[in-house]
């Protein structure tokens, strides 16, 4: 999968002279009805910007407070923080689905969730192309059937991650990188210029994971801001900022100077394992998560 | 060998069961899908009573039976799929699932109290539980003919958002299908379906042609619309066996055509296993 001139990703879609790849050919290279390309002049453009929310459930105290950060377009920020320390609380506020109790959040941008495969049913009877279908449902009102132009856009989507020729291969048997690529197409159909991704690497093997880090970066590099949660600080200190929550904000900045031992500590509550440095040279590296799930990937 | 089949009273009860089997292919997937199996039948055995009542107060059977179904559908067996938490959805469905039970034998404990005790119409409890598929009336076959139709209509329409739902609730509503009204209308036609298929297999049997077929099939298909076509077939194929052995043998209908459809559903299930 290469880059072609203007970003757009010249994948499957290119190469087999498939249905989509077709009516691709036939509009402006890298351009499709459902993931219109975000304008890309001047200044980065801010997708979302947080001040000092506070998120809670409809009965209770919030969960998460103090946070503060942007995104803007173009940039990919990992998100660390330990289980139950507000992550999905986050994503759920920023999906709309949970209203601040305090601070302000604005969201020029849709936001649209990639969540965690196994959260689907993989045992059910539907394809690749099926459930990249269910992103075009919003745009519709709730009797109305998929139009062809549904179809074209679900179809272009697809071609996007690369998995044209896996349109009809039936979802609960695809790998777990492959099925992680379909949710990012339900996402892009959705039109969105903000991808929130819960784990998108766990259980991944090495050239799965590559693969996704490489789409993940061409999607940035078209405008889209993403945020992703991850327990892997490895990944997380090859992105362009991360954002350290344990029930509140810890830290958010670019990754080197923000990843600090005492930012961890904070982050993951004291628990987290320095390993002996052989060299001396690196401390950073020898720091892990609780959480943290081996499986063992190039980061990007 | 076929001459059961020359006789008007086997013909009607063979065209409402072909009626019939389209609507177990078109709702019965959804109603496997979605796990209603359970819900179905207590829809069924809610229609009981109602249609009792109907029948002692002298007012259209049907309408008393379906609004008694769905009555019980929309209260009791509430889609716990249509929330989103999954650890949620599960706790609830174990709640549901008691309460359908409780609601089941409630239900049927007062329809043999009404029937035998207040309306004294005891003699069609029995073609109530069980069917009375030799004695259809042109009413029964419209109303088999409407349900299937509907069906139909209405598994094009929204079988998107039936299986988004069902596929992953919590990512259903970040995609911004908040509305319950979809589910709200499978229920319905979970309700409507159930009445109409009493006057075939009767309350107690309604789960033979909606939901065994589609579990049959389920084990052989990965499409929905193959799945359906499938099953639409097989409801068909097992009726029309059902009916000519109930004839042969002086068995009853309803009941003979429960058990061609169980054993077809246990071979379907040996033979994947042993594959």
């Amino acid at each position: 999968m290469t880059a072609d001139p203007r970003g757009g990703v010249r994948g499957a879609a290119a190469d087999s002279a498939d249905r989509a790849g077709g009516r691709e050919d036939a509009r402006a290279p890298g351009e499709d009805p459902g993931c219109a390309r975000p304008e890309r002049t001047g200044p980065a453009r801010q997708l979302l910007r947080a001040q000092g929310i506070a998120v809670a459930y409809p009965s209770g105290q919030p969960v998460l407070q103090d946070v503060t950060f942007e995104l803007t377009a173009g940039e990919r920020i990992a998100v660390l923080g330990p289980n139950g320390g507000g992550k999905t609380t986050l994503f759920r506020a920023l999906l709309g689905e949970l209203r601040p109790a305090a601070g302000t959040l604005e969201l020029p941008a849709r936001c649209a969730s990639v969540p965690q495969t196994e959260r689907s049913r993989l045992d059910y009877p539907v394809s690749a192309l099926d459930v990249v279908l269910m992103g075009t449902l919003p745009n519709r009102a709730w009797w109305r059937r998929p139009s062809r132009a549904d179809r074209a856009a679900a179809q272009a989507a697809l071609a996007r991650v690369a998995l044209t020729e896996h349109a009809d291969d039936t979802y609960g048997e695809l790998s777990g990188g492959q099925r992680q690529r379909v949710l990012i197409a339900r996402a892009l159909v959705q039109n969105t210029q903000v991808l929130l991704l819960d784990e998108p690497f766990s259980g991944l093997d090495t050239a799965s994971a590559t693969r996704l880090e490489a789409l993940l970066q061409t999607l940035a590099g078209e405008g889209r801001g993403i945020l992703m949660a991850t327990h892997d600080l490895e990944q997380a200190r090859g992105w362009d900022r991360v954002l350290c929550l344990n029930g509140s904000q810890i830290a958010f900045g670019v990754p080197a100077p923000t990843l600090t031992h005492d930012v961890l500590a904070a982050t993951y509550g004291g628990a987290i394992v320095t390993l002996p440095d052989p060299d001396g040279t690196a401390p950073h590296q020898a720091i892990l998560p609780p959480h943290h799930h081996h499986h063992d990937h190039a980061p990007g | 060998m076929l001459e059961p089949f020359q006789l008007p009273f086997v013909q009607r009860a063979l065209i409402e069961l072909l009626l019939l089997a389209v609507l177990a292919g078109t709702l019965g997937c959804w109603i496997v899908l979605r796990g209603l199996a359970f819900a179905t039948h207590g829809a069924a055995a809610a229609a009981f009573p109602g249609l009792v009542l109907a029948d002692g107060l002298g007012f259209a059977a049907a309408l008393g039976g379906f609004g008694a179904a769905l009555l019980f559908a929309l209260t009791v067996g509430g889609l716990s799929a249509a929330t989103g938490d999954p650890r949620a959805a599960a706790e609830q469905r174990e709640g549901h699932d008691a309460r359908t039970a409780l609601v089941l034998v409630a239900a049927l404990a007062i329809g043999v109290v009404l029937a035998s005790d207040v309306f004294h119409s005891a003699a069609s409890v029995e073609s109530l539980l069980f069917g009375s598929l030799l004695a259809i009336g042109p009413a029964d076959v419209r109303l088999a003919a409407a349900a299937a139709v509907v069906a139909a209509i209405a598994s094009a329409l929204l079988g998107t958002r039936w299986l988004a739902t069902g596929f992953d609730p919590a990512a259903a509503r970040t995609l911004g299908i908040r509305s319950h009204l979809p589910d709200a209308l499978l229920l319905t036609l979970v309700a409507f379906g159930a009445v109409a298929t009493l006057s075939a297999v009767g309350a107690l049997l309604a789960t033979a042609l909606l939901v065994v077929p589609a579990a049959t099939t389920r084990l052989l298909s990965n499409r929905i619309p193959r799945w359906q076509l499938a099953t639409t077939a097989l409801a068909a194929a097992e009726g029309t066996a059902g009916i000519w052995l109930a004839v042969q043998l002086n068995a009853p209908p309803g009941a003979t055509i429960a058990v061609i459809a169980g054993t077809a559903f246990a071979a379907t299930a040996l033979g994947k296993a042993a594959t």
